[in-house]
């Protein structure tokens, strides 16, 4: 059995050939109008998904296109819920795959690619020209934001492709049945919780066992008071960004749901589906969530349900950003590893993916908004996802986005999740809950081991 | 001093040296009884429920998870056999499984005999670090061990999972046997000996079948094992999912019913995964018994 | 004669040895080799850095939280397990009313053993899929248990006071059967005379539990022991899919601490590899401890 025992002497984690990765893909063709990363026709491409609520036929579909213009390239194409744990030793050991959709809870910190030097530069897919929209670049057909959400020290390294909001969620048909009104300020807010706890509905409910879903109406709050300033310091981990003024405020307005009971008695147990079920179940009226949750409650909304975004009530007449504005972001990562052999292959994979063609496919399969513009016009949308839009047209310039769960995955998905938890069962107060995150912050901010990224 | 008599009470009087007993264990009996019996349900009832939900749809199982199902919704079944590929897995794991028990059995079987019954040079330093190998948490090596497999060539195939597997299950497997073959007498083997019987036959022919019961316990205890092993799978059979093993396919259903919600899909494939597994366990219980007595008798 | 003995001990433990070697032990090596470096994760770039990270780690407030987890594990798993072990083996082999014989399980013996023994058979993930729907705290039946008794339940998993304790007990109620099964073979095993003289003199149960059982009985308790004390130590899996290690890292173990580190939360594969190793040592530490503590004489039935 000589082969395990060579695999014993070589089988070092590390001590593999380093060879100079340089960014000269194996298979570099040459560039040209029509083929402008130089992509080889026949140069095969691995690409793994994420196998979460979008599934894998949206991306079968993209390959099928990519075919067409390359039939001679075989796609290896696989499905996964551990991105990390099975990719992992395939980074280390220099074969990644072409395009990995890197997402999930199994996915691979961002942050930590990028400094690694894991991650090929995709600045050269938004120079490129779009595929089927005439007369513009890539990167000019994207929505905003997009690009800014996946650039780390203004190199793009991430291409995220559905575009999410992130807002409350209520239905129409019960708000309607009730009489009730969604609220614009925080008193109506607060005044529709007492109507809606009276007739014997809890007014508000989260995912419990991820309690940083709750941190997004907490920040977006602050940020409609206090302006976009409020965001950039928390993304670039400035002293105190957490306990600024606007944060304070909006911490305190938000500790009245917990004080005054307003929040689904056993939340905190609740996972996300179970809480976005009671929710579908008339159980309670509000929940903070993306637009995901449509695609991810298919089997349980009820018929006429009806949901709807709406963006977080506004605190006073003093808010620096008017009512309608929403955090506009742009969601479910895809990277092409730097290591990876057909890199040409992983950009031109993109370039189809936005394309005007690639886009509407994908909204039409999963429910989603693309991050090419216009790409949702003129097609049927499901209910929540045409109030989806409604929302992001009303917010218009005015939208809002914070992207330091990009920059340091461990702090919003572990410690500012944690701060939540204890802040939203009622064990902490606002003080407290902000001091927490900021705890966590200044833990991040003096790990000299993470690379810290500043936004722009 | 009342005492709450259990019906078989009534049978004839027993001699004076029982009667104390029965008086002292009164009581405490309705609250024995009442314990196991709640052990015993705790123990089914959540296995029953498993088995339940598998038949009722999406809406029953989150709106009502306790009630019963509307109908026998054998689709489910259907559906977590084929398109969650249940069936395909349970195939892959039988394979799997009945190489690297084979083989576990074999090479610890091997070594522990040796351990028990000879003495050589550092003896003792191999038998630690055997069963030293119980005490590392295992994925500690996962990293590593990939490395140790793909430069093997091994990586996604059968071969290598089985060699794996069989690895793992070494460190339990020696020490189990090793105490197992040490309580076989010696005069038997004595006996052999001087009669001229070669170390190997005395192995083959007498040792080994005077330890089937133990070897049968820990048989099943790998078995058990190895069914639900699902992190070294997934480390080690990645991409291609038509070589999965059924506790990757489960535990990648279960992380997916996050996402995509088919939970009556999901409570289906588990009870597909128990089903057999309880059969297995049912069938063959006097013999893990009879296995882990065996090894205190003299 | 024994002089033949060494082909045969070479052929029977070479193959094992490589076999072990190759794919167990030369990973654990490489891991401690890892767990001096500051590995990331994701590219051939490793720098010694010799001690550093376990000197982070003592310094390290997550691991310790983590490590106060499993020392409460380490304890009352073992204790509640083999306790409830002892008490359903007895019951089942000595419990009933078996007239003169008196040493027979009480009625239903072969239905509970046959139960008992079902947790042990399912796969982690099913256990954790079960258990998560029996805490929930709306559609759950422990909360729909205590509702009868006006008695409000509290979100269990969702609850930093209780989400600890929910997952030990279901490691307990998963590791139960094996030892009720365990201790019964080893009942069985003591010869039945030595019940029957000792109840001829009078003795009651309880005597006989104390005085004959669970010293014929010690092995096999120790041996539990530590199997369990490992256990303790480890449990990651079930931690992970019930909890992930909250609210609030309160139901955090060492072994997910280490997971998250090297794979989720963080990427770094040195620091978890240390974590690793620290963890390796204290199993270690805990298996020398019980043996030494428990050492008693074999006790031979001649």
């Amino acid at each position: 059995m000589a082969t395990p025992a060579a695999g014993l002497l070589t089988g070092c984690a590390m001590g593999g050939d380093d060879d100079d990765s340089g960014g000269e893909s194996a298979n570099q063709g040459d560039k040209t109008a029509e083929d402008p990363f130089g992509v080889k026709a026949d140069a095969p491409l691995e690409v793994v998904i994420f196998n979460g609520g979008y599934g894998e036929e949206y991306a079968k579909a993209h390959e099928a296109m990519y075919n067409e213009k390359y039939p001679n390239a075989k796609i290896t194409h696989s499905a996964t819920q551990e991105i990390s744990k099975t990719l992992q030793p395939r980074f280390v050991d220099g074969s990644p795959p072409d395009v990995v959709n890197n997402s999930g809870a199994g996915q691979i910190d961002q942050g930590s690619l990028v400094a690694q030097g894991a991650l090929a530069d995709l600045n050269e897919l938004l120079e490129a020209p779009s595929l089927d929209i005439p007369g513009k670049k890539v990167g000019d057909t994207l929505l905003p934001g997009v690009v800014d959400v996946g650039s780390y020290d203004g190199k793009f390294h991430v291409l995220n492709i559905s575009y999410t909001a992130y807002g409350i969620w209520y239905s129409q048909k019960l708000f309607a049945d009730r009489g009730w009104q969604y609220p614009k300020t925080w008193d109506e807010h607060i005044a529709l919780c007492r109507t809606i706890k009276a007739a014997g509905i809890a007014p508000w409910t989260y995912a419990g066992k991820h309690p940083r879903y709750m941190s997004w109406p907490v920040i977006s709050t602050a940020i409609k008071l206090g302006g976009l300033d409020v965001a950039k310091n928390i993304d670039n981990l400035e002293p105190n960004a957490w306990k600024s003024d606007a944060m304070k405020q909006s911490a305190d307005a938000w500790y009245q749901i917990v004080k005054d009971q307003f929040i689904l008695p056993g939340t905190p147990g609740l996972d996300h589906v179970q809480s976005q079920t009671e929710w579908c179940r008339g159980k309670a009226a509000l929940i903070s969530c993306g637009s995901w949750i449509e695609n991810e409650q298919k089997k349980v909304t009820p018929e006429g349900f009806n949901m709807a975004i709406a963006p977080t009530p506004s605190l006073g007449a003093g808010d620096k950003l008017p009512f309608e504005a929403i955090r506009g972001t742009a969601g479910e990562p895809f990277i092409v590893p730097a290591k990876a052999k057909n890199v040409p292959g992983g950009l031109e994979y993109f370039r189809t993916v936005l394309s005007m063609r690639g886009a509407k496919d994908f909204t039409q399969k999963v429910s989603a908004l693309s991050v090419v513009a216009g790409a949702a016009d003129g097609a049927t949308l499901p209910p929540g996802l045409s109030t989806v839009v409604k929302a992001l047209d009303a917010s218009g310039t005015n939208g809002f986005n914070w992207v330091y769960n990009n920059y340091y995955r461990k702090l919003e998905r572990e410690l500012v999740d944690a701060a939540c938890g204890e802040f939203f069962s009622g064990r902490i107060s606002p003080t407290e809950f902000l001091d927490q995150c900021q705890k966590g912050a200044d833990m991040i901010a003096s790990d000299s081991s993470l690379k810290k990224y500043k936004r722009a | 001093m009342t005492i709450v008599e259990s019906p078989s009470s009534t049978e004839a009087p027993a001699p004076s040296a029982d009667r104390p007993l029965r008086r002292e264990w009164g009581v405490a009996n309705v609250f024995s009884h009442g314990f196991l019996l709640l052990w015993a349900l705790l123990t089914t009832l959540p296995l029953l429920w498993v088995v339940l939900s598998s038949f009722k749809d999406d809406n029953e199982i989150l709106t009502d998870p306790w009630g019963l199902p509307g109908a026998l919704r054998f689709e489910n079944w259907q559906r977590a056999w084929t398109e969650a590929h249940i069936g395909r897995y349970f195939l892959n794991s039988i394979i799997v499984v009945s190489g690297s028990l084979s083989l576990t059995m074999l090479f610890g079987a091997t070594a522990a005999y040796v351990f028990a019954r000879y003495d050589f040079r550092f003896k003792q330093v191999f038998y630690y670090l055997f069963v030293g190998g119980m005490m590392f948490p295992v994925f500690l090596a996962l990293v590593p061990l990939f490395f140790v497999v793909r430069n093997a060539g091994l990586f996604g195939t059968w071969r290598g999972l089985i060699l794996v597997y069989a690895a793992y299950s070494l460190p339990f497997t020696v020490f189990f046997l090793t105490a197992f073959f040490r309580t076989l007498p010696q005069t038997v083997a004595e006996a052999a000996l001087i009669d001229g019987c070669g170390h190997f036959r005395l192995f083959f022919r007498v040792m080994l079948p005077m330890a089937r019961p133990g070897l049968i316990s820990v048989a099943i205890f790998n078995f058990l094992g190895q069914w639900n092993q699902f992190i070294l799978p997934q480390v080690l059979m990645q991409g291609d999912d038509s070589r999965w093993v059924l506790a990757q396919g489960l535990s990648a259903l279960a992380v997916s019913q996050g996402y995509q919600g088919d939970f009556s899909g999901l409570f289906a494939g588990l009870t597909i995964a128990m089903l057999p597994v309880l059969g297995v366990y049912v069938l063959f219980q006097r013999q893990i018994q009879s296995g882990l007595t065996a090894g205190q008798l003299k | 004669m024994r002089h033949g003995k060494y082909p045969l001990i070479i052929t029977f433990l070479v193959p094992p040895l490589i076999l072990y070697g190759v794919f167990v032990l030369s990973p654990y090596l490489q891991a401690f080799q890892i767990s001096t470096t500051d590995w990331l994760g994701y590219s051939t770039d490793a720098n010694s850095v010799g001690l550093d990270n376990f000197v982070q780690l003592f310094k390290d407030d997550y691991v310790w939280n983590a490590i106060k987890n499993n020392a409460i594990l380490l304890v009352l798993v073992p204790v509640l397990t083999i306790t409830l072990g002892l008490f359903f083996a007895t019951m089942l082999n000595m419990g009933g009313r078996g007239g003169r014989a008196g040493v027979v399980g009480v009625r239903g013996t072969g239905a509970y053993r046959l139960v008992y023994f079902f947790p042990q058979v399912l796969s982690v993930v099913i256990i954790a899929v079960i258990w998560q729907q029996v805490y929930h705290p709306n559609a759950g039946i422990l909360n729909a248990a205590l509702e009868p008794f006006g008695v409000n339940g509290p979100s269990w998993l969702g609850d930093p006071r209780t989400a600890f304790w929910c997952v030990l007990a279901v490691m307990v109620w998963s590791n139960v059967g094996f030892y009720v099964v365990l201790f019964g073979a080893a009942m069985q095993a003591i010869p039945k005379d030595i019940y029957e003289a000792v109840l001829l003199d009078g003795a009651s149960r309880a005597v006989m539990l104390r005085r004959i059982t669970i010293p014929l009985l010690w092995d096999t308790v120790q041996v539990a022991w530590i199997y369990l004390a490992i256990a303790a130590l480890d449990g990651f899996i079930l931690v992970q899919l019930m909890t992930n290690g909250g609210p609030n890292f309160s139901s955090d173990v060492i072994g997910l601490r280490m997971y998250n580190t090297a794979f989720a939360s963080d990427t770094k594969f040195g620091y978890a590899s240390a974590i690793g190793v620290v963890m390796f040592f204290l199993t270690l530490s805990v298996a020398v401890l019980a043996l030494r503590a428990s050492r008693r004489d074999r006790i031979e039935f001649s």
